[in-house]
């Protein structure tokens, strides 16, 4: 008879193995056909590039360490699709300075009809970008000022924004303004910049179509095409 | 006794005392003056002052003394630009000293401008930051049962061949002890093979449920391979560089940001995207503390983006993020964000879970397996009445045409619905190609 105790150390090997799977936490684990799985073109976030187990572990490690969420060439104009669309990819003429600021609210102008559906449009784009911190009627009561205890920003309808141009709406919605409020031209195209500012025109108004504001915005834009981007 | 009594009086006493020193300290300060103060405050100044640090403007407390003897503070509050281009040197050197920006000039009176300067050298924290509620977070089940039953089976083996070599042994001496010669000492596997071979039944039928057994623990194991959510397996819970907390963002009883804020590009991208830095710097400029880890998780995105928060400018000098990703589609079949938040408005929390309720840290919550897709293109219907999407028109054009096509269409209207299958969602090549 065999001592039993000699199956101690073969078993402890056997849970050590078995439970030497679980060591790696960040590693998603075992996969089918790696090289069908990932792709050999660059994909948005996947940085591991080629297999290593056909490529080896150098490449795959050089291709990890290479970032593919990259900042396009400096004067690229992003493609539009159509020539009417073209113009809000141009670039933002007004430099980030308070003379910038200013003669964006003198020459800058919305070239989109303000309609119920436009407006529609900018409502939503507002209640994903804007109403966390401007709240839900541009108050400047949303859940980061109540809840988070962040300053506070002014009121739509109140003293210091109430005649507010469109060009220095844009204008902030592109360089951010004071420390508060960043710089939303990332998350935000020209287009959707001017839609939320039709919306917050509409709140500013009471939650009222602005009659005038509208025929107004629409013979400007029939008169010249939407040039001043 | 005494001495348990007597100390309970100097707790007493102390606390008395203590709440006497503490009333004593706020009895000095004006209250009606102070609220007043508070009230201007808020109303005017919150979004660009603190009173007790420096933001887009600089720090108020101690505003007034730093003016004494230098000019007219009311003035200066005022009309800032004004009161610069009077000539006072003290207003030109701080409007120099804090970046040039340009304060507006304020409707306040010389009454709210004291009232705010007195709130503000007095101000006092009302107690802790607001508490923001901590998320519950649910433990995964994680522990891998089958490992138990591996140590728990080697443990009950090692228990059984201790007691067979007792048993052996014991057979041995009454064998001795009758005169007769020991058992033949045959292995574990021979003793085995002798019972196999007398018993031929009862080894088939083990052999038999053995294979069987196997068969189905190595058949489960395949199919866990490569599926990293869903409720059979541990979801894939990858530690991130910064403990980035999306109950804390986007919970609806916290600051209830939008998925969409942050994941701008969901609507119009095959990627939903990880935000880039800047996205997080549009508050994070000027909230440099957070409710649970304090300044740590915050200060990395400042390493990030090469914030300096002493001097609130950019240094220049970046270092990227390194997130771990955690929803891992394979190469060969394709996804758009797009297609599913902008057109098929589905909720976020559909495919990702409890994101912003449960999860602290964001674990992979559905499986991304075929069958979890299909389930649901089999069952969700698409609202095609009073849409102006022009592939449903174009299918129904098409559809209309021919005699099948007319068949097929009512095929379709006769559960009422209009399924994301019935619209080609089944199709190998919409997915894959």
């Amino acid at each position: 008879m065999r001592n039993p105790i000699g199956f101690l150390p073969a078993g402890l090997l056997l849970v050590l193995v078995a439970s030497s799977c679980n060591n790696k936490k960040d590693s998603p684990g075992l996969e089918y056909m790696p090289d069908m799985y990932r792709s050999p073109a660059i994909e948005a976030y996947v940085d591991y590039g080629q297999d290593p187990y056909y490529f080896g572990d150098s490449l795959a490690e050089a291709q990890r360490g290479t970032m593919s969420a990259r900042l396009p060439v400096k004067g690229t104009i992003a493609f539009a699709g159509n020539e009417a669309d073209a113009a809000y990819n141009f670039p933002y003429p007004y430099p980030d300075t308070p003379e910038g600021y200013e003669a964006a609210g003198v020459d800058l102008h919305d070239p989109i009809p303000m309609t119920t559906a436009s407006v529609e449009q900018g409502k939503a784009l507002y209640e994903i970008f804007c109403m966390h911190c401007h709240g839900a009627t541009g108050k400047g009561d949303g859940g980061v000022v109540a809840k988070g205890g962040y300053p506070p920003p002014p009121a739509y309808d109140g003293p210091q924004l109430k005649d507010l141009p469109e060009g220095k709406m844009f204008h902030s919605l592109m360089y951010g303004k004071n420390l508060a409020m960043g710089s939303h031209a990332s998350q935000l195209d020209h287009r959707e910049r001017w839609l939320v500012i039709e919306y917050v025109k509409y709140l500013q108004n009471d939650g009222k179509m602005p009659g005038d504001v509208a025929a107004a915005t629409a013979t400007d834009s029939t008169a010249k095409a939407p040039a001043a981007q | 006794m005494v001495s348990k009594r007597s100390t309970g009086l100097l707790h007493l006493l102390l606390a008395f005392g203590l709440l006497l020193s503490a009333n004593g300290v706020r009895a000095q300060v004006d209250q009606a003056q102070y609220d007043t103060g508070e009230k201007v405050f808020k109303a005017n100044c919150a979004s660009c002052h603190k009173p007790d640090q420096a933001m887009t403007g600089p720090m108020l407390k101690g505003a007034k003394a730093s003016w004494d003897g230098k000019g007219d503070i009311h003035a200066w509050v005022k009309n800032s630009q004004a009161y610069i281009k009077s000539g006072n040197a003290h207003a030109k050197e701080i409007f120099e000293s804090h970046n040039k920006i340009i304060m507006p000039p304020q409707a306040v009176s010389d009454a709210d401008i004291d009232a705010i300067l007195y709130y503000a050298d007095n101000f006092a924290p009302k107690g802790a930051a607001k508490a923001v509620a901590a998320a519950p977070t649910e433990a995964q089940p994680t522990s891998s049962s089958w490992q138990w039953l591996i140590i728990v089976g080697l443990l009950l083996l090692l228990v059984l061949l201790s007691l067979g070599g007792v048993r052996t042994q014991l057979v041995n001496a009454v064998r001795e002890k009758d005169g007769l010669a020991p058992e033949v000492n045959l292995t574990t596997w021979g003793r085995i093979r002798r019972w196999a071979y007398n018993n031929k039944g009862w080894a088939s039928v083990v052999v038999l449920l053995m294979v069987v057994w196997v068969s189905v623990l190595t058949w489960n194991f395949l199919f866990r391979i490569g599926v990293y959510g869903g409720d059979t397996v541990a979801h894939y819970k990858p530690s991130q560089p910064i403990a980035f907390d999306h109950t804390l963002h986007a919970g609806k009883d916290n600051l209830n940001i939008n998925c969409q804020y942050c994941h701008s590009s969901a609507s119009n991208s095959k990627s939903a995207g990880i935000p880039s830095a800047n996205v997080c710097m549009n508050c994070h400029k000027v909230v440099a503390q957070g409710p649970k880890t304090g300044k740590e998780e915050i200060a990395k995105i400042y390493a990030a983006t090469g914030w300096d928060p002493e001097k609130m400018a950019y240094t220049g000098v970046e270092k990227p993020i390194i997130w771990n990703k955690v929803h891992n589609l394979p190469d060969h079949v394709f996804f758009s964000h797009a297609q599913h938040v902008a057109v098929g408005k589905i909720e976020c929390q559909k495919c990702h879970g409890p994101v912003d309720t449960k999860m602290d840290v964001v674990e992979q919550w559905s499986p991304l397996t075929m069958s979890w897709c299909l389930q649901c293109h089999n069952e969700t219907e698409v609202k095609v009445a009073g849409s102006d999407n022009g592939y449903y028109k174009e299918i129904h054009r098409r559809l209309a045409q021919t005699p099948m096509g007319q068949r097929e269409l009512r095929k379709y209207l006769e559960d009422e619905k209009i399924t994301v299958r019935e619209l080609g969602g089944w199709e190998c090549a919409k997915c894959h190609y």
